[in-house]
């Protein structure tokens, strides 16, 4: 071997046996940040944009600015109706920068609603007049968006917007009510839940018929309710529970709070 | 050179004269315009802020700055301040007297590192400046809301823009390595930012090995993961909000990580530079 490439096996050595010494200290110090900062979380989106020309907005620090620049680029091509425009430039928005909550929630709405109506517009007289391609198209943009809210969970894990998004859809789109419940109920057991989840999985599960779980699930969430708080709305939540005690026919000494 | 012993102070002396000459460089002064104008410029930006609050928007556009203009700094000003010795014939001068090749790299990061330094300490503070009036005028417009609301932790900016500094110093020491070996300032300039680049991407590289059928791109891959060091670590900007969180302890780490790195680099840039013909 000659000289130089002795230097660069010693130089390559050293910098393998330094990385492998190393890797003990460099894996706690992801550890503590949020999801939608890990880079090992980021990893896959990051090859889905590399192959776009923004690395700049990656590697560069300017990843925000970018990323808002990206999503005025989503408008655009959102006001020309242009489908694969804009869910391509939404994917690539949220790859730069999957912190913003608005990203994904906005774009999760897009593919739901939006992308819905301009599928439906687009069709022929004939497939418009089929009952059941329109419910397929809504059911395949239902789906999609679910499976965007769900890479969105990937970042944001725990996030009770996000399972409100996803009942939202649930119920709208798919008009799967039972699990638009569930989703209801999951967000509102999560923290900083607003009160309307826990009120929307009690009105769905009544709607379901399943009056004595909405019932009982009032019961457990009215007395946490902040009277003085118009967004926890705890005398309507106390209405409910009077309805649902004359339709399940509650006895008068075990109604909620009957003295 | 082993007739004199190795001095702190001629590391010293090479550092001084390295850190007046990289001060009196032009492209010291353009990017600390530039990243100061940016940072102060910052505001003017916030109409295309759609995701975030204004406050990390601005810190986010600041430390995207200090980011871009730091590298650019650290690699130009040392690939240019050693090829400027070797091409200047003042390196074969100055080795020519008793002084350690060692003591001359050594000299060279450190008086690249204190302009990095003077760089990185002034663009944050003035970004800590900026955010402070806003955050005042913010709270003076929207007084209902809390100051805590949209406050940005001084500590956790500080802790950021160590944090890039710390990544300067091991972007200068790589840079260094590669001057090393080097024939050409320009070559080490352009090899200086593609290696910034895998050193960015180091996260694709680990995702590439593990998830990859190809026996090669794995070997590839895994090694491109182990040989370089992972500048994501040290991109704390994102999740600026729990840097407070992460504790001291995460800093102490990352000052290990980039601590360690910094000293294999200079060892190795001392190592190839001894068995360099000049």
């Amino acid at each position: 071997m000659n000289f130089r490439g002795a230097r660069w096996l010693v130089v390559i050595t050293g910098l393998g046996l330094t990385g492998a010494l190393l890797r003990w200290l460099s894996a706690p110090l992801l550890l503590h940040r949020p999801a939608a900062d890990r880079p090992d979380v980021r990893a896959e989106t990051f090859a889905g944009a590399m192959g776009q020309g923004i690395a700049l907005g990656i590697f560069g620090g300017f990843r925000p600015l970018v990323a808002d620049f990206l999503w005025l680029q989503v408008q655009d091509r959102w006001e020309a109706r242009d489908l694969g425009g804009t869910l391509g430039h939404l994917r690539l928005t949220t790859a730069v920068d999957p912190q913003p909550l608005a990203f994904w929630l906005n774009g999760a709405r897009i593919i739901a609603y939006d992308m819905t109506e301009w599928r439906l517009a687009g069709l022929t007289r004939g497939d418009a007049m089929s009952e059941s391609v329109g419910k397929r198209i809504e059911a395949e943009q239902a789906r999609m968006a679910l499976a965007w809210l769900r890479e969105a969970e990937r970042f944001h894990p725990g996030t009770p917007v996000l399972q409100i998004e996803r009942a939202n859809v649930q119920l709208n789109r798919l008009h799967d009510v039972a699990a638009a419940a569930a989703s209801y109920r999951s967000a509102a057991e999560l923290t900083d839940a607003p009160y309307y989840a826990a009120r929307l999985h009690a009105e769905l599960l009544r709607r379901l018929g399943r009056k004595a779980e909405a019932y009982a699930w009032l019961r457990k969430i009215h007395p946490k309710l902040p009277p003085n708080d118009a967004a926890a709305a705890a005398g309507l939540v106390l209405a409910r529970l009077r309805g649902l005690e004359a339709d399940l026919a509650i006895p008068p000494r075990q109604r909620y709070r009957a003295d | 050179m082993t007739a004199v012993p190795f001095s702190l102070r001629r590391v010293w002396l090479i550092a001084c004269v390295t850190a007046l000459e990289a001060a009196r460089q032009r492209v010291f002064h353009l990017v600390l315009v530039l990243a100061m104008g940016l940072v102060l410029g910052a505001h003017a930006f916030r109409e295309f802020n759609f995701g975030a609050s204004e406050l990390k928007f601005m810190a986010d556009f600041g430390f995207g700055a200090l980011t871009v203009f730091g590298s650019v700094l650290t690699i130009v000003a040392t690939a240019q301040l050693f090829f400027g010795e070797l091409e200047h014939r003042t390196a074969l001068t100055l080795l020519a007297k008793p002084v350690w090749r060692a003591e001359f790299i050594l000299g060279k990061i450190g008086g690249v590192m204190a302009v990095v330094t003077v760089f990185c300490a002034l663009v944050t503070l003035l970004l800590l400046g900026t955010l402070y009036f806003r955050q005042q005028t913010l709270l003076a417009e929207h007084p209902e809301l809390s100051e805590s609301a949209r406050a940005l932790d001084p500590m956790a900016i500080i802790a950021v823009g160590v944090a890039h500094w710390l990544k300067f110093g091991v972007l200068a020491a790589l840079t260094l390595l590669i001057a090393s070996f080097a024939r050409t300032s320009l070559y080490a300039v352009i090899v200086g930012f593609v290696m910034l680049l895998i050193c960015h991407l180091h996260p694709l590289a680990r995702l590439a090995s593990a998830r990859t059928d190809s026996w090669l791109l794995r070997g590839v891959a895994g090694m491109v993961s182990l040989i370089f060091p992972d500048f994501q670590l040290f991109d704390l900007s994102a999740s600026i909000d729990s840097v407070g969180a992460a504790g001291a302890a995460s800093l102490i780490r990352l000052v290990a990580y980039a601590g360690l790195y910094f000293s294999v680099l200079g060892s190795l840039a001392v190592y190839s530079f001894n068995r360099r013909e000049l």
